[in-house]
């Protein structure tokens, strides 16, 4: 499903790469933005974190063309007076305005690096808002990448970002040098949601190698997870029967056991219907002309 | 004797002519609004969710003039669902439609929608197979129990009964059954901000509320309008209040600026919903409001039916082998009391839900030895501890 990321046939596509300061995902979203471009489809970064050169690097030479920053990096607020994009001008007709202006019938994808830093400096709902409106520009947006460093903000910002997001990549760092786990989810627009954990390394070039499981750490978790799952497990008496045991109590008779015919005979539905005989005697003195008699009238 | 007598000259007067003020007792107009019918409890007029087992567990329907909460489940697949249920039985009842949305366009929504299933080939051959003969090496066949063996088998799902209909999901509603439907959306990212803002709402709420009351009054859903003969129920949809796209920040502040913001329009359409023939369902990520404990207490008191989505979905009860028929499960957490001081109360609070390929249920959620057992045992089990009552022990 990692892999699978940038083959979204929906349109819309809104994916959150979610990090920790103990493990960065910007070489995840490097990946996707390399994979892009390969697949000859136009990049846009709003670049915020990190100079331009940073990205560029390890990204495959014969499709740089097709990569285009916006420096926010260098003078995010409009103090020098020398960029063109600034943090304020994250709103959704600036940003399509930027994508459109390389002249290109394909639609393309942005990346934004990072959502924590725009959250900054504006109000979390009015993001939600942009964020939902670029989602909408299926024309010029395919798909929107963004890279959320969910320790630096409250949780509920984290959340309410995710809510809108179609595809949401956490990463955190293994015990193994290298690699990472990548716990991904997915969110179909007809509302199947997938998940899927991979563990998996990026090498300076660019290339995402996904591993197998650990085999011991993996196999000691599915173990845990049958152990308290099982309602049946940790009871204080024995429910289950051995084979042995089993056998034994199936040679055991048990009263009112009753042989095959007998029982098919008593299930039968009987076909008479039953009478109510009934004598009347002397207390049932039933009086034809005063049928009120037993009335006190 | 003599009561009888008069009892028959009435009857045959009103025979005859209609002399007399004496008239037999009809149901009321209202109840001739196709897809409503009285609540067996109260006489309420309900309408139907959509989903038959829903509105069993919620005491047959909901009642016209009421809200219905959800709260949506994480990744608010179901809770959609449900929404599109109650549009869809909206479309078919010939109901007039509300949508409000501010994430997915009310359009997208409509797309949607579950077809129904109007034919009544519904296969209900369930019991009515002629007996099975017992055989000996059948692995199923009961021993013990052997009595109960040509039983039906016993249902969890609920009343199929005859109000509401079935929707398959494999398949969307046909564009001119859904076409056939007044359906007013509203979509607030088109929305002009021009709501007056002479109430205590301001901000998209109250533009919302303006909307609703407008359409209210305007289609005489109020009973003002004289002129209009064929009443009708408006279906309110309101999806996913009180989050970040509604311009609220319960969702992203532990101390929300307007903190109040949605409290108050759900006052108001409650009293807006109370005055007219209309029915509301909203949802509410809950999950995502910060300072929820006082928040969704205050939600819940102000709507009448609230209901929680808990999907299994990425939580350790997805791999739990006592869920593993289940997607999820629905609580109750209010139901109405409705001009009594009773209201319906589920028999069980254990309730999972469950999606299959076509349809979704909700149903008891129960181990298979069931709540009738332990009932008739009950007068049986003696209190450990009060001394040798009885020298033999009862098993």
């Amino acid at each position: 499903m990692l892999l699978s990321v940038l083959q979204e046939k929906e349109a819309g596509g809104f994916v959150v790469i979610q990090d920790t300061a103990s493990y960065s995902g910007r070489q995840l979203l490097k990946y996707y933005i390399n994979c892009a471009i390969k697949s000859e489809e136009i990049v846009h970064v709003l670049g915020f974190e990190v100079p331009e050169q940073e990205i560029r690097k390890g990204l495959d030479r014969n499709y740089v063309h097709l990569f285009h920053f916006h420096n926010a990096y260098s003078d995010p607020l409009g103090w020098t007076k020398q960029s063109s994009f600034r943090v304020k001008h994250f709103t959704t007709p600036h940003i399509i305005q930027l994508v459109n202006k390389t002249q290109n019938a394909k639609a393309t994808i942005l990346v934004i690096d990072s959502l924590s830093w725009v959250l900054r400096h504006h109000n979390p709902a009015v993001i939600c808002q942009e964020l939902q409106k670029l989602k909408r520009a299926e024309g010029s947006i395919r798909m929107t990448f963004g890279l959320l460093h969910k320790d630096l903000h409250q949780q509920g910002i984290v959340g309410s970002i995710c809510h809108l997001a179609s595809t949401v990549i956490s990463v955190a760092p293994l015990d193994i040098v290298d690699s990472a786990v990548a716990k991904t989810t997915q969110r179909k627009k007809s509302g199947k949601v997938m998940q899927e954990d991979n563990f998996f390394s990026i090498k300076d070039d660019l290339i995402l190698s996904i591993q197998n499981k650990p085999s011991q750490s993996g196999h000691v978790k599915a173990d845990l997870d049958t152990n308290e799952g099982d309602p049946a497990s940790n009871l204080t008496f024995n429910l289950r029967l051995s084979e042995a045991e089993r056998e034994a109590k199936e040679k055991v008779a048990l009263p009112f056991v009753f042989s095959q015919e007998k029982k098919s005979a008593l299930l039968r539905p009987s076909q008479s219907s039953g009478q109510i005989m009934y004598e009347p005697d002397a207390s049932d003195d039933f009086d034809e002309e005063d049928p009120d008699d037993d009335l006190d009238v | 004797d003599s009561r009888i007598g008069t009892e028959n000259s009435v009857s045959s007067l009103i025979g005859r002519n209609n002399a007399t003020s004496f008239q037999k007792k009809t149901r009321s107009k209202l109840v001739s609004i196709p897809g409503t019918r009285p609540s067996v409890q109260n006489g309420q007029l309900i309408v139907s969710t959509g989903v038959t087992s829903l509105d069993y567990v919620i005491g047959g329907g909901l009642a016209v003039g009421t809200l219905l909460l959800i709260e949506e489940d994480q990744s608010d697949s179901y809770s959609q669902m449900l929404l599109r249920y109650f549009l869809a039985e909206g479309v078919v009842c010939g109901h007039e439609l509300f949508l409000a949305s501010a994430q997915d366009h009310p359009e997208n929504i409509m797309q949607m929608l579950p077809s129904p299933i109007l034919d009544d080939n519904v296969s209900t051959d369930q019991g009515d197979r002629p007996p099975t003969p017992l055989h000996l090496h059948d692995p199923d066949a009961m021993k013990i129990a052997w009595r109960y063996q040509n039983l039906p088998k016993f249902q969890t799902t609920f009343g199929s009964s005859l109000f509401g209909h079935c929707y398959d999901l494999s398949k969307p509603m046909e564009q001119q059954v859904r076409q056939a439907a007044k359906c007013h959306t509203f979509y607030l990212p088109e929305e002009k901000t021009a709501a007056k803002e002479s109430s205590h709402l301001t901000g998209p709420y109250a533009g919302l509320l303006q909307c609703i009351q407008a359409l209210i009054q305007k289609e005489g859903f109020d009973g003002s309008s004289s002129q209009c003969t064929v009443r009708n129920v408006l279906r309110v949809c309101l999806h996913s209040l009180g989050s970040a796209l509604w311009g609220d920040d319960l969702c992203c502040s532990e101390s929300p600026t307007h903190y109040h913001a949605l409290t108050t329009f759900l006052y108001a359409l409650r009293a807006l919903l109370r005055s007219s023939l209309s029915v509301a369902m909203v949802t509410v990520p809950s999950h995502l409001i910060q300072v929820r404990v006082v928040i969704m207490e205050r939600i819940t008191k102000l709507s009448d039916t609230t209901l929680t989505l808990e999907s299994f979905q990425g939580s350790e009860k997805e791999t739990n082998p006592l869920y593993k028929d289940y997607h999820g499960l629905l609580h109750i957490r209010q139901v109405p009391h409705l001009n009594c001081l009773l209201c319906a109360i589920p028999d069980t609070k254990d309730l999972a839900f469950k999606l299959k390929r076509k349809q979704f249920t909700i149903e008891k959620l129960h181990l298979p030895p069931d709540l009738s057992e332990s009932v008739s045992r009950v007068s049986k089990v003696e209190l450990p501890g009060c001394g040798p009552t009885s020298k033999h022990l009862d098993f």
